[in-house]
């Protein structure tokens, strides 16, 4: 998968392509590389795997979910990106980060043949959100950054939220 | 970008009317379908895609204070710096675009540093966009903290 830069966007035959996981948080629709998830489930799952972050000054992050004796954040995508209320319905549970993300709905997955640089305009927190935009079925849809959805400050700022209150909670965390 | 003596565009920008040098314009779009997206740029409205090119819209309401039209809505692109970087940018414009010739002449006055100054035409001082200067004045504006919900504002 190449990105290039907008100039010099010309869809080639034969270019390796990407699958992505094209999700939706209220009118809104994104795209993850499909790689980048391990596994998506029901919000109606997390009862009895999910607790709740005591004192979290991060909005967006209110519950660790344990799956697979590992711990993981919680990210609501609606306040990560600013959007008005919305319904999640499912969590997707990212591959080699502690991060899981609350979204309304998943589309479709799809392939990608040609990614788009986000353009140099663009200089707010989109530069960390996404990673590039694509052109899908008349659509222009921004392709996320996994590792966006937390940056690093952040998640030594909840483990050491969780650590104090439950110091074994870490245990098996999975460490980049 | 430099404005030269010659061809200038006349068009609309929100309310105000002003000249863009016309050897800048790569070119005047029609109203294509503008693709918006969460972003915290409130200076952007959001993308269109041209001759397969994503290209960023420019809201002329964070500096001109303008309401946006549909109605006879046209994109200036134009090649603009952003840093070192040089790319295409897209200005919504309303109206009819007029091309005249005039001479780029100084502004007496100390005005907004997207005015490169004026010409006159039939009478009428109409002042020389710098889009360039506009963008650089926007973007030192535009900050990450603010909490805009710029992609999904109407």
């Amino acid at each position: 998968m190449s990105l290039a830069n907008s100039e010099t966007a010309k869809p080639r035959a034969g270019r390796p392509s990407e699958q992505v996981i094209l999700f939706s948080v209220g009118t809104h629709s994104f795209a993850i590389a499909a790689e980048a998830v391990q596994e998506i489930r029901s919000t109606d799952s997390l009862s009895g795997t999910a607790t709740e972050i005591e004192n979290s000054n991060i909005e967006k992050v209110q519950h660790t979910l344990k799956h697979a004796r590992h711990s993981f954040y919680v990210v609501n995508a609606r306040v990560h990106f600013g959007l008005p209320a919305s319904r999640p319905t499912l969590v997707m549970i990212l591959r080699g980060i502690r991060v899981a993300v609350l979204v309304d709905r998943i589309e479709r997955m799809a392939e990608v043949s040609f990614m788009h640089q986000l353009p140099h305009a663009f200089i707010g927190r989109e530069r960390k959100w996404y990673r590039a935009l694509a052109y899908m079925g008349d659509r222009v849809i921004p392709v996320v950054h996994a590792a966006g959805f937390l940056d690093e400050d952040e998640i030594q700022y909840l483990d050491s939220l969780v650590a104090a209150r439950t110091p074994a909670e870490l245990e098996g965390a999975v460490r980049e | 970008m430099s404005a030269a003596a010659g061809s200038f565009v006349l068009l609309h920008i929100g309310e105000r009317r002003f000249a863009f040098p016309a050897g800048l314009v790569t070119e005047l779009a029609p109203a294509v379908r503008l693709h918006r997206f969460p972003h915290t740029s409130s200076h952007l409205l959001g993308v269109i895609m041209r001759r397969g090119k994503i290209v960023p819209v420019y809201d002329q309401r964070s500096v001109f204070g303008a309401k946006r039209s549909s109605a006879n809505l046209f994109y200036l692109l134009a090649e603009c710096n952003f840093g070192a970087a040089r790319e295409l940018f897209a200005v919504p414009i309303n109206g009819e675009s007029v091309l005249v010739s005039g001479e780029l002449q100084p502004s007496e006055n100390v005005g907004p540093e997207y005015v490169a100054g004026f010409i006159a035409v039939a009478g009428e001082r109409i002042d020389v966009l710098d889009l360039n200067a506009l963008i650089a004045s926007t973007f030192s504006q535009s900050t990450d903290r603010d909490l805009v919900l710029a992609g999904v504002r109407g």
